[in-house]
């Protein structure tokens, strides 16, 4: 019994642990999602493009990840605000359709080229912190890189969150949120605005991609699985909430250790969907959010 | 439907019916019936996200039902074959109206994320439960059609898409097409003239639900084996629905013009790309959502419009 | 008015339909002077490194027939398909070798389920199979007439581990597997072995490949502190796993593996798993070190031709063009009925091991057990076969 209470306890660290990258990921998106209503479906692709660009940092010049995140998170900005700028600003008024089909079509271009670039091998870091555990007691141990990209992710999360809630930019982006003609006809330019979050959306993104990659794996496709968690995140925190993605990211990294420990890691994912079908049901506006859905 | 439209549409039938006459061999014809099933499935698939206006990501899961159910009821429990193919387009309905009552409660991308979260419960469930479905091990599928197979598939496929044609027109041009393209346009507005959008959409999703689920079944019949990835997947679903905006959704021939180009394509680019043609297709896509919004169709039709306007 | 959208249409599917009769025509007939053989494999899509090491062994065996005249006189061309590493793609594949380039014979493909699907198509069309690498039990269970497998299949690896693991005493068994075909199959053969060898299967768990995090898995399956582990992963995962086993403390006396992921040639370097992989156990279809007689040229030509030493896929690919050369020099005609009936009929010696098929289509091959051992794969059984013997697996705690 007390071995099985501290099984659950490590499921719910390590849960924490994986919940702070997904919270980064999750505010990414309700940036891009709340304030724009982008349905950003090359999330994950932008995400994979930040573990590439700090995978290469890390083989030519030796740049430690836990620096070069912040190298990636700068280029995905300048992307972020490329891409806004360049393509998506021109349908910026039309359907939800065409955004989602656009962001689809620029997920493949990236992964694809990706692929023909660096090839469809696998890459894997290996650094010296990958081997330390911290050890809490004779029952939890917590793998050090997962310790040290939970520290910088609780930093990025509390700047996003006052820079989001505090500064005017901030401000310019939670009134597009509120009511975008409003915010025009209030002076604020609101394409412009718009290309910076998307850029910034995509930085935090960038950002979350170099703190996984010594933990993970590199190869293509790695970000299309967190495209949809991001989703299910920014609707479990509730739409337009940065501050809401923050606490679901950490709530779905536990939901699902705590799947893989009692039921299997196959269910992990499943207990994502229904978890998300859950709350859109019951519960639209999330935990945090208010907005209608 | 004027006359001269109707001739056209039977003349064009009748002619894909008698290829077989000229095409003799088993790879050219599974390559056509391809082709037909996703125009079958893109019309299917127009029901709901081009006259309805929601977009549906999740088309696999009807498509996967019509295939699990064919393969399962008849391998495992036995029963006879046309009983089995029915049964998996009824679950595929059920489907629809489980997944409808929820996710018809959401508006814009809300519903199309939940329609993909579906799709996926249902795949990696599927995944899972290896003692039901065989998980990634794979059930063998039964044949539907004796000798010369690769023809009857082509004309079944051929048929499907001519009945969802068929259905399409019949909608259209219908009261319930109506209401369906109010909805479209102001769901709010078309509640307050008494249209009850939660019930048409559902409807729609069915029908749309019942057409896919028995392309699910020929297309599991004809490739023999099926698998949760290729039945249930993602980029099913993503074909069907870029199929059905290339060709232009709302439109009556736009996903079967646009399922024509992207099958070719496909087959094209896997000779001659071979690893880039993910890259030409996302470039494809985005290409069209720029500048032909409106797919090929609706595109051709506004500028005929423009042009017969002027004169 | 004809509205331009229906005349588009016509003409879209007139052009379509002319398209893919003008596209089929392109089969053209046999040369008269090359012997064609089909060969599906999985040269793009999420296999596509394997297939490209099936290629490159039949580029091998390829160039060696050929120096030495080809088959009935004529030189060997082969004709690939890439089947994207999808089910149905192999499926077109058979149809399209078969009806368009006439080949009598058919290689491939990579995967399990891949080939698996291909079974019905070549049955229908009669023509013959060699399978190279597929491993799962289901792909021999299917009755048909017209497939051989040259490899051993999952059952063979469950029962070399288990022939292993009963000279060591061990009771219970842990099975984790990911949750593909692969993963399932192997994990099914394993389960069914285990009771025969005295061994009961405590704990089963299947995992989503590709996952970053498997602690709370790895925790569950220490907690029920099996004797020995019998993991069916691929590379990446076979790296996280070990890995995260260290950080959780699991401390199995035997770490066993169906292959793959852990015999894969990166496994124990520092780029993957290094030291984690060290003491760790796996079945093995064939090794360059193996004392078969063409072993050693096989690695050096197959490191000339692809930059980097081949695992055993690229060993069986060879191995069963030399299988297929064999055979149609041996058949009477060369229709793809009398070539099916050489086959049945091999026995050769390849550096893969002997080759010869039973009533099923199946090669008894022996596999073989591996142990990680400084850094390096050595067989330590069957007996004869052996080069080292197996060293106790020490606790994570006590390694240096």
């Amino acid at each position: 019994m007390v071995v099985q209470i501290w099984s659950a306890l490590q499921a719910v660290l390590n849960g924490l642990l994986t919940g702070a990258l997904y919270a980064i990921v999750g505010m990414g998106m309700a940036l891009i999602f709340g304030v724009m209503r982008i349905v950003n479906f090359a999330h994950g692709a932008f995400m994979m493009l930040g573990m590439y660009a700090t995978y290469v940092l890390f083989e030519k010049l030796h740049v430690n990840p836990y620096f070069g995140f912040l190298a990636a998170a700068a280029i995905l900005f300048v992307l972020g605000y490329a891409t806004y700028e360049g393509l998506l600003r021109r349908i910026a008024d039309r359907s939800d359709f065409m955004q989602i089909l656009l962001t689809l079509g620029i997920s493949l271009i990236i992964t694809d080229g990706v692929q023909l670039i660096f090839g469809a091998d696998y890459h894997q870091i290996s650094i010296p912190l990958l081997d330390i555990n911290v050890k809490l007691g004779p029952h939890i141990s917590l793998n050090a890189p997962w310790l040290l990209s939970f520290a910088i992710t609780v930093v990025l999360a509390t700047g996003m969150f006052l820079f989001v809630m505090k500064s005017r930019l901030g401000r310019a982006l939670r009134a597009i949120a509120q009511n975008r003609y409003a915010a025009s006809l209030m002076g604020i330019d609101v394409m412009r605005v718009q290309a910076l979050s998307f850029g910034l959306g995509l930085a935090a993104v960038g950002a979350a991609g170099g703190l996984l990659l010594p933990v993970f794996y590199l190869y293509p496709t790695a970000g299309d699985q967190f495209t949809l968690k991001a989703f299910v995140i920014v609707v479990l925190g509730g739409m337009g909430s940065v501050g809401g993605a923050a606490i679901a990211g950490l709530v779905l990294g536990v939901i699902e250790n705590l799947t893989s420990l009692y039921w299997g890691n196959e269910w992990a994912l499943v207990v994502d969907f229904i978890v998300f079908l859950l709350v859109l049901s019951l519960r639209p506006s999330g935990l945090f959010g208010s907005q209608r859905v | 439907m004027t006359r001269q439209r109707t001739l056209i549409a039977v003349a064009a039938f009748a002619l894909c019916m008698l290829v077989p006459l000229f095409v003799h061999q088993d790879y050219q014809l599974n390559v056509l019936f391809r082709l037909f099933l996703f125009a079958a499935l893109s019309l299917a698939w127009n029901l709901v996200g081009g006259y309805a206006g929601q977009l549906s990501l999740g088309q696999a899961a009807f498509f996967g039902c019509g295939a699990y159910g064919l393969v399962l009821f008849n391998e495992k429990l036995g029963v006879p074959i046309p009983i089995a193919f029915a049964l998996g387009v009824v679950i595929a309905v059920g489907a629809a109206f489980l997944i409808g009552r929820v996710a018809f409660r959401l508006r814009g991308p809300y519903f199309a994320l939940s329609t993909i979260a579906f799709a996926e419960v249902l795949r990696i469930s599927a995944k899972n439960l290896t003692s039901i479905t065989g998980g990634d091990v794979g059930v063998q599928a039964p044949a539907l059609f004796g000798s010369d197979p690769s023809r009857w598939f082509y004309w079944s496929a051929v048929l499907l898409t001519a009945a969802a044609f068929a259905i399409t027109v019949w909608i259209a041009r219908s009261r319930f097409g109506y209401w369906l393209q109010a909805i479209r346009e102001d769901e709010d507005t078309a509640l307050a003239c008494g249209i009850d959008a939660a019930g048409t959409k559902l409807r729609a999703l069915m029908i749309s639900a019942a057409l896919s689920a028995i392309g699910g079944g020929l297309y599991a019949s004809l490739f023999y084996f099926i698998v949760p990835d290729q039945v249930l997947g993602l980029d099913i679903s993503n074909q069907i629905a870029i199929a059905g905006m290339l060709g232009g959704a709302g439109t009556l021939t736009g996903p079967i013009v646009g399922a024509v180009l992207l099958e070719s394509a496909n087959e094209l680019f896997k000779n001659l790309f071979h690893e880039a043609h993910l890259l030409i297709y996302g470039v494809l896509i985005v290409l069209v959502v720029l500048f032909l919004p409106e797919g090929i169709v609706g595109t051709l039709g506004r500028l005929w419009r423009r042009r017969t306007q002027r004169a | 008015m004809i509205r331009p959208s229906w005349l588009s249409r016509t003409l879209l599917l007139a052009l379509v339909v002319g398209a893919a009769c003008k596209g089929g025509d392109e089969g053209k007939p046999a040369a008269s002077n090359t012997f064609r053989i089909g060969v599906v494999t999985s040269l793009t899509g999420s296999q596509a490194a394997f297939g490209q090491a099936h290629k490159n062994g039949y580029s091998v065996a390829l160039a060696e027939i050929n120096a030495k005249g080809g088959v009935h006189g004529k030189q060997i061309e082969l004709v690939y398909y890439d089947d994207q590493s999808k089910p149905d793609q192999a499926v077109q594949g058979v149809a399209k070798l078969v009806d368009q380039d006439h080949v009598p014979l058919i290689l491939g493909g990579f995967s399990s389920e891949n080939t698996r699907a291909m079974i019905p198509a070549v049955t229908a069309k009669k023509v013959p199979l060699i399978m190279p690498t597929a491993t799962a039990d289901n792909v021999m269970e299917t009755g048909s007439t017209w497939v051989y497998r040259i490899c051993g299949g999952s059952s063979s690896y469950a029962g070399a581990t288990v022939g292993f693991l009963k000279e060591t005493g061990a009771k219970t068994i842990a099975i984790v597997y990911e949750n593909t075909n692969f993963g399932q199959a192997n994990a099914k053969a394993m389960k069914e072995l285990a009771a025969g060898a005295g061994m009961s299967v405590i704990d089963e768990e299947a995992y989503q490949a590709n996952s970053p995090d498997y602690k709370a898995l790895l925790q569950r399956v220490k907690s029920n502190n099996p004797d020995v582990v019998y993991f069916a992963s691929y590379l990446i995962d076979a790296t996280t796993l070990m890995r995260q086993s260290a950080q959780v403390g699991l401390n199995p006396k035997y770490v066993t593996s169906a292959g793959t992921g852990f015999a894969a040639p990166e496994f124990p370097t520092e780029k993957q798993a290094g030291k984690y992989a060290e003491y760790t156990y796996s079945v093995s279809q064939w090794m360059a070190t193996s004392k078969y007689p063409g072993s050693k040229e096989f690695d050096a030509a197959f490191t000339k031709l692809s930059g980097a030493h081949p695992a055993y896929h690229g060993m069986e690919a060879y191995a069963t063009l030399v299988v297929a050369a064999d055979a149609i020099n041996r058949a009477k005609t060369e229709d793809s009925a009398a070539i099916s009936e050489a086959i049945r009929a091999t026995k050769l010696t390849t550096p893969f091991g002997p080759i010869e098929f039973d009533a099923k289509g199946q090669n008894p091959h022996q596999i073989l057990i591996t142990q990680v051992q400084g850094g390096q794969y050595k067989v330590v059984w069957p007996g004869d076969q052996a080069e080292a013997k197996p060293v106790p697996t020490p606790a994570w705690d006590d390694r240096h």
